[in-house]
């Protein structure tokens, strides 16, 4: 069995998998909108004076959708303890399918499931005052970046969960995305970090991400800006997925 | 000509622990073969590195003559697994398992939705092919999960445990499955179990493992042949008094061995007819309290007593114990 047809197929089962479960990506959802809404409420009065940014609410919509996304992520390496733990996992090792698309059809389900998750904040974004200066193709090009992201960061779930088969620790996935976002110009511009602060968010890749979002949304088109964020997203799927290939070959050895 | 051959196979895992020690197997093409032991003896173990899903830490198998290391994906496409428990996942429907299992081998088109219809007619669930799994009960897990190691029509097979849990009625039909695919399609069979009336009324030969090693290997029949003797079993009330019929029946002549077990003593005599009175005898006149006595032929556990040294005994929940 050749990886591409085994990874379509395999990438089928998780897509059937969140349709059938729909209240599995609920959260993923309302938790973000929750955030948006209460940190906007708090800040955008401030924000212009404080730190100078006029529209507040599109500087926070590019962190709702990294967040959505992230816990949409997040959910693959949950379900692959699961997938472990009744031995439907064991069951996929025994196919001659190439192993690599157990790994592959996992992020192509998550970037999939993560641009449909962002194609829906983005509208309740631009519905409740964010501009989106770069227009419908801007919003294509953010989507695509959501569904890279997703992908990518599927990688340090399924790399969790191959490693450890463990359902507690599967839940890490979810939870280091916090540390992520909050070193990272997440509520306010990077300028106003304390010089500490401010290293840490140069080193972190959501930093990159968020300011390629942000210049979409707010600015216009600014290559500079894309391809930071697309080499950030890149760099942690280097890192993620072949963290993920190793633990998958830990635990088909 | 053997499809199925393992030398010195020794798997040790982490801080130590050798679940297997050494062994050597060969499984003939057609063959019905049963791996027996009780939980922990390294039945699954044996089993994970024949269909490749563990590395042994020493020695060599092959599998229709393919090396599991070096060939372990073209191993994985002429064998069909069902593992202890049922790897099924419960959101998608019995046909879509099925479809994607045999998506995954290769397979496509209206050749696939045949096979897919005809095993689950096999096992009595077209009728529930479109219902998703979690709705399934045990049993039927067990059904479906033995047919998806079938879809590609393989000619190896390896069972673990493939009726553990199921009540009388559900494991007759699986037991039927396996003869009917052994005797019309010729497939082999590597099966371990628990219940020694399996392996009995399915197996061609068996092996009896204990402790990572094969303790006893051959047909039923030679297996129980080897014994030689009558198996006269003094039943007791306490460990005590087992162990004091023990000591009363060594000293009649004739006796090859003798086993003690909890509850009872498990004499090994040439003519157990005439040394059934004289056992009464020696126990009346040793004042050793027991509560009834019994002659049979051997049986395989008696094999397996003789074997190990402790009956395999299974409750309902399918846990086996040692006594």
């Amino acid at each position: 069995m050749r990886t591409a047809g085994a990874t379509y197929y395999l990438v089928l089962r998780a897509l059937r998998e969140s349709l059938r479960q729909p209240e599995v990506e609920l959260p993923n959802l309302l938790i973000p909108l929750f955030f948006l809404a209460v940190i906007v409420g708090a800040i955008n009065q401030i924000a212009p004076e404080a730190f100078g940014v006029t529209n507040y609410t599109g500087f926070q919509v590019p962190v709702a959708m990294a967040q959505a996304v992230a816990g949409v992520a997040s959910v693959s390496g949950i379900v692959i303890v699961m997938d472990i733990e009744r031995g439907y996992f064991d069951k996929l090792l025994l196919t001659p399918a190439p192993r690599i698309a157990l790994v592959l059809s996992r992020l192509l389900a998550d970037a999939v499931r993560s641009m449909v998750i962002a194609a829906v904040i983005l509208p309740i974004g631009l519905a409740i005052g964010s501009p989106l200066e770069t227009g419908v193709a801007g919003a294509v090009v953010l989507l695509l970046l959501m569904g890279a992201f997703g992908a990518a960061y599927s990688g340090i779930g399924m790399a969790i969960s191959l490693r450890s088969g463990n359902p507690q620790a599967a839940q890490l996935g979810v939870l280091l995305f916090f540390p992520l976002l909050f070193l990272s110009p997440a509520f306010t511009p990077i300028e106003v970090f304390e010089p500490w602060m401010r290293a840490v968010a140069e080193v972190n890749p959501v930093t990159y991400l968020l300011g390629g979002m942000r210049s979409l949304i707010l600015e216009g088109w600014d290559a500079a800006g894309l391809a930071y964020a697309v080499a950030a997203v890149a760099g942690l799927g280097a890192v993620t997925v072949t963290a993920a290939m190793f633990a998958l070959r830990f635990r088909a050895r | 000509m053997a499809v199925i051959e393992a030398a010195g196979l020794v798997k040790e895992y982490e801080r130590g622990v050798r679940a297997l020690n050494g062994i050597d197997l060969s499984v003939e093409e057609g063959e019905i073969f049963g791996f027996l032991g009780q939980n922990g003896s390294g039945k699954s173990t044996t089993i994970r590195i024949l269909t490749t899903l563990l590395a042994p830490t020493a020695g060599a198998a092959r599998i229709a003559g393919l090396d599991i290391r070096r060939d372990a994906g073209r191993v994985r496409e002429r064998i069909g697994v069902a593992l202890q428990e049922a790897g099924l996942d419960d959101l998608q429907t019995g046909a879509e398992l099925l479809l994607l299992q045999g998506r995954l081998y290769g397979m496509g088109g209206a050749r696939l939705r045949r096979r897919v219809a005809e095993l689950l007619e096999l096992v009595d669930l077209a009728d529930d092919a479109k219902r998703p799994i979690r709705t399934y009960s045990g049993g039927m897990k067990r059904r479906l999960d033995l047919v998806s190691a079938l879809i590609h029509a393989p000619s190896i097979v390896f069972l673990d445990e493939p009726t553990t849990g199921l009540d009388p009625i559900g494991r007759e039909a699986i037991w039927r499955y396996i003869e009917r695919l052994n005797q019309e399609d010729g497939v082999t069979f590597f099966l371990t179990t628990q219940y020694l009336e399996e392996a009995d009324r399915l197996a061609r030969r068996i092996a009896i493992l204990d402790a990572g090693e094969i303790v006893a290997q051959g047909s039923p029949a030679e297996l129980k042949a080897e014994i030689g003797t009558d198996v006269v079993t003094v039943q007791v009330a306490a460990p005590e008094d087992a162990r004091r019929a023990a000591e009363v029946a060594r000293g009649l002549a004739g006796v090859a061995d003798v086993r003690v077990t909890e509850n009872s003593a498990a004499v090994y005599v040439a003519d157990g007819g005439a040394a059934v009175a004289r056992i009464v005898r020696l126990l009346d006149d040793a004042a050793a309290p027991f509560a009834s006595i019994t002659l049979a032929q051997p049986t395989l556990d008696d094999v397996f007593l003789r074997a190990t040294g402790y009956y395999l005994q299974v409750d309902d929940a399918g846990e086996k114990r040692a006594d």
